[in-house]
Parts: structure tokens; sequence; C-alpha cells
């Protein structure tokens, strides 16, 4: 307990710790903490590119409506560094992703976990804008 | 008794983590830095390297060292302690993040710090020492800042640029940059503090061991600032193993949409 506690609070601290500020730009300027959504779809494309890298994920409702999801995440860069790269999810493959919605572009989000189902590994969660929003 | 402990420091870490992220952040929510690996603690406080000179190596690659969020803060000010002339603080509050020319991957000048790797580079041709730049991996929007090391002088008819013209020597351990001629285009923050087309900082960079670099950074601009102000920031080492990367700004910014505004189409 003792020790759980302790790296409890450690965690914690080292989180909020880590928090930066801006980076490229703000996220309250862009998006809606409160617009949270949890979807399944096939990847459209993964673009590793400046500022921020992005990936696109269609979304088929019940009515067979296809939705594209364009989803923010920190700088390719950092994503890089953190072990990731070009390999590590591939347009084709579905997963399961959540993401904070935009403003006024709500398909337009900033990116909170993204899971492939092939093997159900969780990708860039590190590098996800999650990293720096309360939850 | 030692739940009792554990239970207090853990609130207690809370308390200051919270209190940490207040002061650090003003706000709640922003896209993270986070991600570039810092040298580990243990290796911090090892010895300064030295070039062939003598002089510190301080090549870096660095993470901080500047303003960024908020210079007022950064710099170890108070709320309110920042000199700006009345205009210049209502313009300041007027501001909205958003119109920041950065975010429209135009530079971010100085003593702007993005939480991405930078480095100063040492130009040594047959006359020694004659420049040095600094690279940022991103903030440089393809510019890079130049500092003359050859003794020459400001020249009397600099015209307003991005970086202005730099001049620097070594005060013993210390790497001093001298800079006029910026323009009044870039902001100090993502906050929006201003400043004029007559600014002059110096910056007085120092290495006091292997992880850590100094930045005292004076500002002198009579055009927005009631007296010059002191500033100082630290930044820290990245880890041995991390270089700078390519970062094309502008192939890809799509910052604005989903909030439903236009970049730059503010007040500059």
């Amino acid at each position: 307990m003792r020790t759980k506690l302790g790296v409890l609070a450690t965690g914690l601290g080292f989180f909020c710790l880590a928090m930066p500020a801006v980076a490229h730009h703000g996220f309250d300027t862009e998006y809606d903490a409160n617009k949270k959504f949890t979807f399944t779809g096939v990847v459209q494309k993964v673009e590793w590119l400046n500022p921020h890298m992005r990936v696109y994920v269609d979304v088929t409702d019940p009515a067979g409506k296809v939705t594209t999801w364009n989803m923010e995440m920190t700088s390719p860069n950092t994503v890089r560094r953190q072990g990731w790269g070009p390999n590590d999810l591939k347009a084709g493959e579905k997963v399961t992703f959540t993401t904070y919605g935009g403003k006024v572009v709500e398909t337009r989000g900033s990116l909170v976990t993204i899971k492939r189902l092939s093997d159900g590994r969780e990708l860039f969660v590190a590098g996800g804008p999650d990293a720096s929003v309360p939850k | 008794m030692k739940r009792i402990l554990v239970v207090s420091a853990t609130v207690l870490g809370l308390a200051l983590a919270l209190f940490v992220q207040t002061q650090a952040q003003g706000r709640v929510t922003s896209i993270p830095a986070g991600g570039t690996p810092l040298l580990p603690d243990n290796l911090v406080n090892g010895p300064v390297p030295r070039l062939a000179d003598g002089h510190p190596d301080l090549t870096g690659p660095w993470l901080g060292g500047g303003s960024n969020a908020d210079i007022e803060r950064e710099g170890g000010l108070k709320p309110g302690e920042l000199p700006l002339l009345p205009w210049a603080k209502t313009l300041r509050d007027g501001r909205k993040e958003q119109d920041e020319p950065y975010v429209a991957c135009l530079p971010m000048s100085v003593p702007r710090m993005n939480p991405y790797p930078w480095k100063f580079v040492n130009a040594y041709t047959s006359k020694g020492l004659t420049e040095i730049y600094i690279l940022h991996e991103l903030g440089d929007a393809g510019a890079h800042r130049v500092v003359y090391m050859d003794g020459r002088k400001h020249p009397a008819d600099v015209f307003p640029t991005w970086y202005g013209h730099s001049i620097g020597r070594w005060e013993g351990d210390t790497l001093v940059i001298d800079t006029v001629g910026y323009n009044d285009k870039f902001w100090f923050d993502s906050r929006g503090t201003p400043h004029t087309d007559k600014l002059h900082t110096i910056e007085r960079w120092t290495r006091p061991n292997y992880g850590t670099l100094i930045n005292e950074f004076t500002i002198d601009d009579p055009g927005a600032y009631s007296r010059t102000v002191q500033l100082k920031f630290t930044a820290r080492r990245v880890r041995n193993d991390i270089e700078l990367m390519e970062d094309i700004c502008t192939e890809n910014n799509q910052a604005g949409i989903a909030g439903g505004y236009r970049l730059n189409s503010g007040e500059k």
C-alpha cells in the first residue's frame, strides 16, 4: 500500500510537472474538453507531417454513413522519439480511438488514444494530446 | 503512522503538483510539448565540456531556456511586475493566442523557446570562431539566427528583421549576445507580451554544469517598457542521443480550422 501510494504520488507529480505549456498552439482555442468521443473505424491515412502528426479514420454509422475523423497529435518528431514509426499504423487497419472534438468542426479532433484491433495494441499514447488534458 | 505519513506525503505531493501546474499553465488544457527525453538527473551535475579554445562548449541540444507561454512568470517575475507601458499592457491583454504569428509558422524569435530541442552551432573558420548559429527544431521558420563573433559592431542603419542583428563575445565563461534591429511582429509568448522595434536584448549564457544552461536575459525597449527588465531562464540538456530533427512547420499547418478561426487574422 505504501509503495502504491508513493508511486501514485510520484507519478501524479511527474504527470503534472511534465505538463507543458504551448507547443505549437493551444488546446482550448481549437478543441472542446467536454466533447469526448470513442469510435471504431478504419484508418484512411496517417500523416507524419509538421507541425502536428494526424490520423484520419473513417467511421461508419449504423445507417452506413461514413464520417472521416481528422485527428491531431503532437509533432511527428515527438512521436518518433518515443519509439514509434510509420510501420506502426497504416491505412486500412481497424482501430478504436478516443478523441476530443473540435470546437467548431467537431470531426477535427484532438486524439486521446488509439488502439490497433488486430493485436489490441495501444499506439502513440504518450504522444497524444491527452497527456496534457485532465481526465 | 507510516500510513499517515504516506497519505500526507501523497496529499502534499498532489497539492504541490497542482500548484506547479496552476503556476505553470494558468489554464488546464494545452497541446503537449512532451516527449523530448531529457538528460537523466544523475548526469546533470557532470563537468562542463570545453572547446579547443578553452571556452565552455554550449552546443547542447537544449530544451527551454526562454519564454513560451508567459514571459513574466517564466522569467521569474511576479504577476504584474513586468513594466509594460499602458498601451503595451492593453495590447497584450487584448491579444488572442491564435493570432500569434508563431501559430502561423512564422519565427518565434528571441527569447522564446518552444518545447522542442535547440542548439548553438559554433562556426570556426581560418579566423577562429567567426559566428555562432542558433538552430531550433521548430520555431525558426526555416531561417537561422546568426551571432557574429568576429568583433564587428551593429550597423548604424540596421533595418528591422525577425531575429535582428546579433553580435557576441565571451566574458570569461559567459557568452554575451547583444541584439538590436528586431521587428515588432513576434510576440514574447503565447500570452501576447509585446515589444517594439526599439527592442535591444542582452543574453548572458552560462553553463554551470553538464546538464544546465542559464540565460540571464535583459529587455531594453523604451518603446514598450518603462525600464529595462532583467529575467532569468534555465535550459536543460536533452538526452545525449537526441538530435534536432527536420520540422517544416508550413508543410501541413491546419491550426485554426477545428476552432473556426483563420490564422493571423487579427491584430499582429
